[in-house]
C-alpha cells in the first residue's frame, strides 16, 4: 500500500492532512481528510464559573472568536435568567455582521481568491495573499481595507478585534460611543462600495472551474429569521438530500437531532443526523435555507446565484460564492445598523443575580455554521458539564468525502502533481474550515497529503 | 530578510494578529519576504535559512514539539508571539486533567457521542503536559498577548526587520486604566456576573476579581475600559517574572488586603475557581509552576485525582 500525503493542508486555519492510499496498480483506495489535534475544551472547561466561558472559548478560534464569544453569552444569558435589552442585543446582532465581514473577507480574498484570481496551478510561493498583493494590488487593498473595518467594528463594540471580551450574561458590558458609531459608519459604506464592486469578481469567480470537484449529496443546516439571513436569531432549520424541510429546533433539542462520532485517524469528531443522515453547514447551507436575505443588493446577488445554482444546491463550490452573497448583505447591514443613532443607547445589559437554571444552549451561524455551546452548571453556577458542536466537525464528513473525489480524479499513476494537490485542497478550502474550531476538542490543521502504496504481498 | 510563522496548539489569532497590521502589510511585505505561514500560504514546510520566525502556540502534543525543533533549527532569530507560545496559554487548561480522561471526555461521555467512541490513535500523540516554546527550545524574544495587539505589534514589527531597538513599556494593566482608587469600604469579593461595576472606579476595589494589578500591560486596559475586569490574558507583569517569590496569586492576594485591610487568610477563603479565573492563560508555563508559591501544582494535582 502506498500513500501520498499532503501536510499541511494550507490557507484554512489550523493543522490538517490529507491521506490518499494507494491500491497496487497506482490507483486510489481511499482518501481522507485528517485533523492532528485537539485542545480539549469540553473537559477542561468543567470546574469554570459559566461566567468564565464567554471568555476563555474564543480561545478556540482566532478567526471567529465573536461567534464562540457569543454563543456562550446566550448560554450564559438562559442560565442566569437575563435576556438582553434591546441595545444589548442590537450590539450583539452587530457583532456577528463584524465577525462575518473579516471571517469572509478573509477567506474569500485572501485564502479561497488566490487559486481564482491567480490560477490554481500557479507555483505555491505565488499562490497566496501575498502573490495577489504583487498581481492584482488594488483588488488586494480594497481586500485589507474591508477586513479592517470588520475588525474595527469587532474592537470599537467587543473591546478586542480578536477574542472580544464585552458580551456578558444579560447583554454587553458598555455602550457604544456616538463618535465611534460615525467613525464606523464612514468605514462602513467604504466597505459596501467594496463588496459591491468584488460582486463581479464573485460572480464570475467559477465560471472556469469543474463544479463536480468535490461532489456530495448531503442534508442541510443553518439558521434563519422567519426565512430571513440570520446570524444571531431565529431557529435551527434542518433540510433534506432533496431540499425539503425535515425540522426545526432551538436550545437543547438540538440533542434530539445531532449525533458525533469519531474515526481512528483524526481528532475531528463528524457529525450527523440520528438516522444516519449526513449534513453540511455553512453559507452553501444557509442560503439553500433562506428565503431571503433581506438586504436588496444581496438579494439581488440571491438571485443571480440562483439563476445559476437553482433554488438548492449541492455543488461544494458554491461555498465561495455564497459566501461572498454573504458578505455582501453583512456590509449592507453594518451600514443599516450604523445609520441608526439608537445603536449607542444606554440599555445595554440585565443586571444579573444568580443562576436561574441549571442548563443553557447558544446558538449562533458563525461564518462557517452552526455553533452549539452547551452549558450544565451547579446551583453556584460552576460549569457540571460542557458540549461544543461547531462548524468544521458538522462539514467533516463533506470534506472527507469530497477529498477521495478529487483524489480519484486527479491521481494518476499512482503520484500526485504538485498542482493536482492544491485541487484537492480547494475543495476543503471551500468549507473555510477551521481547525482550531473544529478541535476545540486540542491541536493543530494546514494540510497534509499523504499517497500510500501498499506493498505486494509476497 | 525571509520571515516564517509557524502554529502550534493554538488558535490562529496570532496570524490574524498579524494580518491586522493591515495597511502595514504592504509595507512588510516589500522589505522582507514572507517564506512560511500555513494559515495564508502553501509552502509545507519552513524552509532552511529564515532570519525571522515567529512560533505561536504552546506545544500539547508531539507534532507541535517536532514543528518547535525544527524551526529553531531553521531561523536566526526565534520569536515567540503571543500568550500561548509564551505561557502555554488556554491549552494548559488541559492539565486539569489526564489525557485518558481529555478523550474519554470528547469521544466517549459527550451530549452527542456514543459511550463506545473510538478514541482517535492514528494521529500525533499528546505530550504528557503543555508546554511554553521558551520551555522546550531557546528563544530570542517573547511577545506577549491574547493575541499581542495591533498597535504595539505595529511599533515591533518594523523594529524587529530593521534590527532597531525599542523603547516600549514594562508596566502592567493598571498602568493604563483610566479608573480611580475611590473609596474601599465593607468589600466582599463579587462574582465577575453580578451586578452593573461603576465606571468610574477600580474594579478590584469594587470587589471584583481584576487582573490588572499582576498582568503585564500593552493592551490599552481595553477590558477594563469596557467595564469587564481584566482576566490576564498578557500573561504576568514583570515584576511577577523577575522575582522568583512573586506569582500571580499571592500578588494578587497581598494586593487585595493592601486595598481592603483584610487579612491575606480571609481573601483565600473567598476565592473561587482560581484555575479558571486567575490562571488559564499560564497553567503550562513551567517558570510560572516553578514558583516557590504558584499554586499551579496543587490545581493539576487537585483537579487530577
Amino acid at each position: 500500500m502506498k500513500e501520498i500525503t499532503i501536510n499541511p493542508v494550507t490557507r484554512i486555519e489550523g493543522h490538517a492532512r490529507v491521506k490518499i492510499n494507494l491500491d497496487d496498480s497506482g490507483n486510489v483506495d481511499n482518501a481522507h481528510f485528517e485533523v492532528v489535534e485537539l485542545r480539549g475544551f469540553e473537559k477542561f472547561m468543567i470546574g469554570a464559573a459559566v461566567e468564565e466561558a464567554p471568555r476563555i472559548t474564543p480561545r478556540i478560534c482566532g478567526i471567529c472568536p465573536t461567534a464562540h464569544h457569543i454563543a456562550a453569552a446566550k448560554a450564559c444569558d438562559e442560565i442566569f435568567g437575563a435576556a438582553p435589552p434591546a441595545t444589548g442585543k442590537k450590539l450583539r446582532e452587530l457583532l456577528m455582521v463584524g465577525q462575518f465581514i473579516h471571517s469572509h473577507s478573509l477567506h474569500f480574498f485572501m485564502l479561497a481568491a488566490p487559486d481564482f484570481l491567480i490560477g490554481h496551478d500557479a507555483p505555491a510561493a505565488e499562490r497566496s495573499v501575498l502573490g495577489l498583493v504583487k498581481k492584482a494590488p488594488d483588488i488586494a487593498k480594497k481586500a485589507i481595507e474591508v477586513r479592517k473595518f470588520g475588525q474595527r467594528m469587532t474592537e470599537a463594540i467587543g473591546g478586542k478585534p480578536i477574542h472580544p471580551s464585552t458580551c456578558i450574561p444579560g447583554g454587553v458590558s458598555y455602550p457604544l460611543a456616538e463618535s465611534k458609531r460615525l467613525e464606523l459608519l464612514e468605514m462602513s459604506k467604504k466597505s459596501l462600495e467594496t463588496a459591491r464592486e468584488g460582486w463581479n469578481i464573485a460572480r464570475t469567480i467559477l465560471d472556469q472551474t469543474d463544479l463536480s470537484f468535490g461532489a456530495v449529496d448531503t442534508a442541510f443546516m443553518g439558521m434563519s429569521d422567519n426565512g430571513r439571513f440570520s446570524a444571531y436569531n431565529g431557529e435551527v432549520n434542518v433540510i433534506g438530500k432533496d431540499g425539503n424541510p425535515v425540522s426545526a429546533f432551538s436550545g437543547a433539542d438540538y440533542l434530539n437531532l445531532i449525533e458525533e462520532y469519531s474515526e481512528d485517524w483524526s481528532y475531528l469528531k463528524f457529525s450527523r443526523l440520528k438516522g444516519g443522515d449526513y449534513y453540511r453547514v455553512g453559507p452553501l447551507a444557509r442560503l439553500n435555507i433562506v428565503k431571503e436575505m433581506g438586504t436588496p443588493e444581496a438579494d439581488a446577488a440571491l438571485a443571480e446565484y440562483r439563476s445559476t445554482f437553482g433554488e438548492f444546491t449541492q455543488t461544494t463550490l458554491a461555498y465561495n460564492m455564497a459566501r461572498y452573497i454573504e458578505f455582501l448583505s453583512c456590509c449592507e447591514k453594518a451600514v443599516e445598523y450604523l445609520s441608526d443613532p439608537s445603536i449607542c443607547g444606554g440599555d445595554v445589559r440585565t443586571p444579573v443575580s444568580g443562576v436561574s437554571k441549571s442548563r443553557g444552549v447558544g446558538i449562533v451561524e458563525a461564518p462557517r455554521g452552526t455553533l452549539i455551546h452547551d452549558y450544565s452548571v451547579d446551583e453556584e453556577g460552576f460549569i457540571t458539564d460542557c458540549n461544543l458542536i461547531v462548524a468544521t466537525c458538522q462539514n467533516n464528513f463533506g470534506m472527507d468525502r469530497g477529498v477521495e473525489d478529487v483524489a480519484r480524479k486527479v491521481v494518476s499513476g499512482g503520484s500526485l502533481s504538485e498542482s493536482a494537490a492544491n485541487r484537492i485542497e480547494m475543495v476543503i478550502r471551500a468549507y473555510d474550515p477551521c481547525i482550531s474550531c473544529a478541535t476545540h476538542a486540542i491541536g493543530q490543521m494546514p494540510v497534509d497529503i499523504e499517497l500510500v502504496r501498499r506493498k505486494p504481498e509476497r | 530578510m525571509k520571515i516564517a510563522i509557524e502554529e502550534l496548539a493554538g488558535c490562529s489569532g496570532c496570524t490574524i494578529a498579524v494580518l491586522d497590521l493591515h495597511e502595514m502589510l504592504l509595507d512588510v511585505v516589500e522589505k522582507a519576504e514572507i517564506v512560511y505561514s500555513p494559515v495564508i500560504m502553501d509552502v509545507k514546510e519552513p524552509p532552511e535559512g529564515i532570519d525571522i520566525a515567529f512560533v505561536t502556540g504552546a506545544v500539547r502534543n508531539e507534532e507541535n514539539r517536532e514543528r518547535l525543533k525544527m524551526i529553531r533549527k531553521r531561523s536566526k532569530v526565534l520569536v515567540a508571539l503571543g500568550t500561548c507560545a509564551c505561557y502555554g496559554g488556554v491549552s494548559g487548561l488541559s492539565m486539569l486533567s489526564s489525557n485518558a480522561e481529555i478523550f474519554n471526555k470528547v469521544y466517549r461521555n459527550g451530549a452527542t457521542v456514543g459511550e463506545d467512541g473510538k478514541i482517535p490513535s492514528g494521529v500525533p500523540p499528546f505530550t504528557y503536559r503543555a508546554f511554553a516554546v521558551g520551555d522546550l527550545a531557546m528563544m530570542d524574544y517573547y511577545i506577549t498577548g491574547c493575541p499581542p495587539k495591533e498597535n504595539f505589534l505595529r511599533e515591533i514589527i518594523p523594529a524587529l526587520i530593521a534590527g532597531d531597538s525599542l523603547d516600549l513599556s514594562r508596566k502592567s494593566v493598571c498602568s493604563e486604566c483610566d479608573r480611580k482608587m475611590g473609596s474601599v469600604e465593607g468589600w466582599k469579593l463579587k462574582r465577575r456576573y453580578e451586578g452593573v461595576p461603576d465606571r468610574e472606579h477600580c474594579l478590584l476595589g469594587q470587589g471584583y476579581l481584576c487582573l490588572g494589578p499582576v498582568t503585564f500591560g500593552r493592551c490599552g486596559a481595553s477590558c477594563p475600559k469596557n467595564n469587564v475586569p481584566c482576566h490576564g490574558c498578557n500573561g504576568p507583569s514583570l515584576d511577577i517574572l523577575r522575582e522568583p517569590c512573586r506569582d500571580l496569586y499571592n500578588m494578587m492576594v497581598r494586593r487585595i488586603s493592601d486595598l481592603t485591610d483584610h487579612k491575606e487568610k480571609e481573601i483565600e477563603e473567598e476565592l473561587y475557581d482560581v484555575a479558571h479565573t486567575m490562571y488559564p492563560f499560564t497553567i503550562g508555563s513551567l517558570i510560572m509552576e516553578d514558583k516557590e508559591n504558584s499554586k499551579i501544582r496543587d490545581l493539576v494535582k487537585e483537579r487530577s485525582l
